[in-house]
Formats: structure tokens, C-alpha cells, sequence
């Protein structure tokens, strides 16, 4: 009986998952005519540069992440129950606003005359750094849009929950009892962290890793806004492909695919770090 | 035993939330001995234990340890060690790397820890179980290692929260025995805490009833259970037909409308008393040749006697008994002076 319940998702997997990879693969392996070539596969040589600064993009974007989101997550498992569902309404906040919104926002603060440098100018900041310097041109603001920089920043700011959450979800569920087991054999504070509680959270690290890097290795929203035309990404490549002037589904698809191929390979590699308890991280393929 | 006191509780008292738990709780444990925290669930016990590991602190008076005071000592500092209740193994590491934990903090050398943890697995017989994850473990080899881990530190005292509370039958009992032959062997005090009476007895040297924060008795297992002091500790110990009596005069006590000689003294004339009789002190004989009569019924078969439900016109008796007696018999209930137990009325008897 239970089983029938499960064939809606089944069809809607076919219809709107399975179906559409398929067609990316079809078309990732054929010419305009529809004739089979690896020839997309090998004009995307000339992207290695952009394939190149989408991971390192994504990659320090997921350290920042994880080094700002396991201390908060750490200090809200720490707080009485009724703070807790607090904080966490703090952290779910920004995620009921508007992607595309809270990206432009951030265009707004970190424009040439937005708000940081118009703040800067105010206090008198940048005539400090004009005279202290000494540029050649004197600057009126300070370079921050459209940088590599403002690209992680984005990528930080939406996507810090979703590190934040699996590595609550997963301290919140530590049995108190192991810590004072750990305590009991002889484990200052800082020992119980490492060799307790930081081992028994990595699947909820993985997670939280695989949950940022994910979308912001493939993201071009955010590059597209923050970073300008400068700081292309494989989500702008992509992009470009079927809804720019380059049009050219059959090069898009063979980047997906070789994008989707190499996201696989980073949470392979990352699974392996979890064999502590591996039951758990396992699930997230 | 001549043996100096090891650990010393001092008028502790433990409030969670504007509750007391603890009401003034004074022990002295030798060295050397097996205590058992008995008690039914919510009198304590746990937080008595909880407090001399450290995990705790007493909202007034003072734990002392070989005479020097303890309260302030995280528990990593203390020689003490436990095995909790669901053993809190840590998944993520195996049999041998769980043992080790201790050894490891101790920054003892690779070849030592390894010597040390066969030496216990040998002990707790799980030879060859080094390299297996404990999540693949049966409970009462769970158990074994939880055991082994606090062993292994060479603990001066080790606490023991209902450590077998989630085996089965069978295996407890063999538990128990394995249980008390560590510790004699090693020498290490133990600090056991139950609900289980017959384990209890089991067991220990020095039995601690504890009800409502308040402890009841200290003694013997013999001593506990021949002597309770009040209804509720010969309730707890066993099985008991407790009544409400009169202590007419020394030696004699007047329940169920009768007037029985007994041996105790002390209680004054026509004081209210707890009258307390085991259901094995009790002879049936025929209705004629006893002060009481009732009529049986129900039996039931519990193994080694019957138990039957005696009803005489004041109050219903349990009665063990080999021989059986068909429902619905008349019988007589006699009892030797020597079996009928006295005790002081107290509040927090039940």
C-alpha cells in the first residue's frame, strides 16, 4: 500500500529530472545537425580559466562559510532551548526575502557611490588615504563591486544558512552523555572539543560544505551582480549559452555535464573525510 | 572492615529548579568497599552520584575526598571514573580507540596504551573486539567496553549508574557476579547505583536505601533486609504485608483486631506502629490453630513457592508458600513473635 504512495515523486523524477539530463547528455554529445561529436567537449578548453576561478570562488566561499558558521552554530546549541529557536528565526530571516533582492541590496552598498563609500567619503576616509598615499590620480572611492571579493561576499551571505543548519542540527543531537564521558576520562573543555564533539559533527559539516558549495560553484546571479562582466563564472558561461548571444545549447550542456561531473568528484572526495561515521554523510550522494 | 573512609558526603543538598532532590545527604564509604545507591526512580540516588563524579554541584554542604574537599574539582581532575547508564560509547571510534580514550589524554606511550587496553579486553572477555565499531555491539558488550574504558584509567572509585539496567535477565545476573569479582580483584571501591533490590543484595558490602532525598538505611545486606527500619524500606526490600498496628506494650502489638506477643521494646504504651510481616514468615495452618483466619484468593505459581492473596476481615495478606492452597479455602495465619517487625511510623513511608 505504502509503495503506491511513493510513484507521484517517481513520475515527477522522470518527467522534470531524469527526462531533462538525459537531453543535457544528448545534447553535450552532438553538433548543431544532431550528429554525434565530442567537439563541445574540447572547444571548452578555452574556459578552463573560468572553470578554474568558479571553484576557487566557490571553494573560499565555503571556507568563510564554514569558518563563520561553525562557531555560530556551535554557540546556538549552547543556548537555552527557547533562545535557540530565536537565533535560528535570525538566521532563517533573510532567507524570506527575495534572492534576487538581497543580491541587489548588496549592489546598492558596495557601488562606486553606494553606501560604504558615500559613508567613507563623509567621514573623511578616503581624503586620509588620498593624502596618506598619494596616488598618482586621487580616488574617489574605493574599489568594491565587481570584485572577486564582493563575489565571495555574496556567495557568504546567501548561502551561510544553509552551513549553519546542518551543523546545529547535528550538535544539537551529541548525547550530553559522551561529553561527560569524555570529561569523566580525564578530557579538559578543549579535548572534549577535538576529540569528541568536532569528530561526531562532521557529517553535519559535510553537509553544510556540500550545501555551499553546491549552488555557489554554480551560481551567476551573484557573479552577474556583484562581479560585474569581470568575474565570469561557469553559471554565467552557462547562462550565456542558451540565453545570451552565444547561443549555443549544445556547448551548454557539455559544461553542465562536465560541471555536474565535477561536483560529483568533490563530494567523493569529501565523503571520504567522513569515515568516522560514515552511515550518515553517505546519504548526501 | 578496618578501613580508612575514602570519600565523604556532608549534609548535601541538591535544589534543580526550587526542588530539593537531595535533602541532606551524609555517607561515609570506605576504601576498598561495594555501595549501592538503592532507591526507587526519582529518590536521589543518580544525583548523589552525579555529584561525586562531578558532573553536579551540591547546592549546600561538601564532598570530601580522602579528607580533602572535592566540590570544586572538574571531573576530569578527579580520580574517579563512571560507567553511565547507556554506556555513552563514542561512535565514532572502536572498542580499542574508546578504551584508549583516557590512556591517550594521559599522553601515555603508543605501546603501553596498546599493552593496556588487551589487558582489558581480556578481563571484560573481548578478546579480539579491538578493531570493531561499538554501534555493531550487543548490548552487553557495549556494556563490557564501558566497563573496560573506566577500568583501564585505574580509577580510585568507580561509579556505576544502573550500569545493567538494559540487559536482559539472564545476562545481568551473570553481570552481577562478574561485577563483584572485578571488584574484589582490583581492589577499586565501587559506587553502584539501583532500583533493583535483589541486586542490590546481591552485590553489595554496604547497602544505601534512599527515598525522596532522604536516606532511609545504611547497613548490611543481611542487615537491610532482616531489620528495615521503617515500612518503606521493608516495602523496598522485597516483598511485605505492611499493617497499621498499636504497640500496646513492650512485646506486644495489637493488628487486625487481635493481640500478638512480639520481641520488640522501646516503643512506648498504646503507640501507633507499622506492623511489618514477609510473606514467607507466614504458616497456613488449619483455621483453628491460629489467632487469624482467611480465605485464599488467588494463587499464582512463581517458580520456587506460590504466591496466594489471603483476605482475613481487617486486611489482605501475600503469602509465600510451597504448598499450594485451592481458592476459596479457609485457612489459618500463624506467625512467630520473632517474625512480626515492628517500626516507628514516618512520613516518608508510603
Amino acid at each position: 500500500m505504502k509503495k503506491y504512495m511513493a510513484y507521484p515523486y517517481g513520475v515527477w523524477m522522470l518527467i522534470f529530472i531524469i527526462a531533462p539530463i538525459l537531453l543535457v547528455v544528448y545534447y553535450a554529445f552532438t553538433d548543431k545537425s544532431g550528429a554525434l561529436t565530442l567537439g563541445n567537449f574540447t572547444s571548452m578548453l578555452s574556459y578552463t580559466s573560468i572553470f578554474g576561478r568558479s571553484f576557487l570562488l566557490a571553494f573560499a566561499a565555503t571556507v568563510v562559510c564554514l569558518l563563520l558558521g561553525y562557531p555560530l552554530a556551535y554557540i546556538m546549541s549552547k543556548q537555552p532551548p527557547r533562545w535557540q529557536n530565536f537565533y535560528m528565526m535570525l538566521i532563517m530571516l533573510p532567507m524570506w526575502m527575495n534572492f534576487l533582492l538581497r543580491t541587489y541590496a548588496w549592489m546598492s552598498i558596495l557601488e562606486n557611490n553606494g553606501f560604504i563609500n558615500q559613508f567613507l567619503q563623509n567621514i573623511g576616509v578616503i581624503r586620509l588615504l588620498n593624502t596618506l598615499l598619494r596616488p598618482e590620480a586621487p580616488i574617489e572611492y574605493l574599489p568594491l563591486i565587481n570584485t572577486g571579493g564582493a563575489v565571495v561576499l555574496g556567495m557568504v551571505y546567501n548561502f551561510l544558512p544553509f552551513m549553519v543548519l546542518p551543523i546545529y542540527n547535528v550538535l544539537i543531537k551529541i548525547d550530553k552523555k559522551l561529553i561527560e564521558a569524555a570529561q569523566d576520562l580525564g578530557a579538559p573543555s578543549g579535548a572534549v572539543f577535538r576529540k569528541v564533539i568536532f569528530p561526531l559533527s562532521m557529517p553535519g559539516v559535510i553537509a553544510g560544505i556540500t550545501m555551499v558549495f553546491v549552488p555557489a560553484v554554480s551560481t551567476f546571479v551573484i557573479s552577474k551582480t556583484l562581479g560585474g562582466g569581470k568575474e565570469m563564472l561557469i553559471g554565467d558561461l552557462i547562462d550565456l549559452q542558451f540565453m545570451g548571444n552565444a547561443y549555443n545549447p549544445q556547448l551548454g550542456s557539455a559544461i553542465a555535464l562536465v560541471m555536474m561531473a565535477l561536483v560529483f568528484l568533490c563530494m567523493l572526495i569529501m565523503n571520504r573525510f567522513d569515515d568516522g561515521s560514515g552511515e550518515e554523510g553517505g546519504l548526501l550522494l | 572492615m578496618e578501613k580508612k573512609c575514602l570519600i565523604e558526603l556532608k549534609c548535601i543538598e541538591k535544589e534543580f529548579d526550587g526542588e530539593q532532590v537531595l535533602k541532606g545527604i551524609s555517607l561515609s564509604i570506605r576504601n576498598r568497599e561495594f555501595v549501592t545507591l538503592l532507591g526507587p526512580s526519582g529518590c536521589g540516588k543518580t544525583t548523589t552520584l552525579r555529584i561525586i563524579g562531578g558532573f553536579e554541584s551540591p547546592t549546600s554542604g561538601d564532598v570530601l575526598f580522602e579528607g580533602r574537599r572535592l566540590n570544586d574539582i572538574p571531573p576530569y581532575k578527579r580520580e574517579i571514573n563512571t560507567v553511565f547508564q547507556r554506556y555513552a560509547l563514542f561512535p565514532h571510534l572502536d572498542v580499542a580507540e574508546n578504551i584508549a580514550f583516557g590512556l591517550r589524554l594521559r599522553k601515555l606511550g603508543e605501546q603501553e596504551i596498546q599493552t593496556k587496553v588487551r589487558t582489558m579486553l581480556e578481563l571484560v572477555g573481548l578478546r579480539g573486539f579491538e578493531r570493531r565499531k561499538v554501534t555493531s555491539l550487543s548490548g552487553g558488550q557495549q556494556q563490557r567496553v564501558a566497563i573496560a574504558r573506566a577500568l583501564v584509567m585505574q580509577p580510585r572509585v568507580l561509579l556505576l549508574d544502573e550500569p545493567l539496567g538494559a540487559l536482559d535477565l539472564k545476562l545481568r545476573k551473570d553481570m552481577q557476579l562478574e561485577l563483584k569479582k572485578i571488584q574484589q580483584s582490583t581492589g577499586i571501591t565501587f559506587i553502584y547505583v539501583t532500583h533493583d533490590q535483589e541486586e542490590a543484595l546481591t552485590m553489595s558490602d554496604t547497602v544505601v536505601v534512599m527515598n525522596h532525598g532522604i536516606i532511609q538505611q545504611i547497613g548490611s545486606p543481611t542487615d537491610i533486609y532482616n531489620e528495615p527500619v521503617n515500612a518503606f524500606v521493608a516495602d523496598f526490600i522485597g516483598e511485605s504485608n505492611i499493617l497499621d498496628g498499636v504497640m500496646v506494650r513492650d512485646e506486644l502489638v495489637r493488628f487486625c483486631g487481635r493481640s500478638f506477643e512480639c520481641v520488640d521494646k522501646g516503643f512506648g504504651e498504646q503507640t501507633p506502629v507499622d506492623v511489618v510481616i514477609r510473606p514467607e514468615d507466614i504458616k497456613l495452618t488449619f483455621p483453628g490453630d491460629a489467632l487469624l483466619q482467611g480465605v485464599v484468593e488467588s494463587i499464582v505459581f512463581k517458580g520456587v513457592h506460590y504466591e496466594m492473596m489471603i483476605r482475613t476481615e481487617h486486611f489482605t495478606f501475600m503469602v509465600h508458600s510451597t504448598l499450594a492452597e485451592p481458592v476459596g479455602k479457609t485457612v489459618g495465619l500463624s506467625v512467630v513473635p520473632f517474625h512480626i517487625h515492628i517500626m516507628h511510623k514516618t512520613e516518608a513511608a508510603q
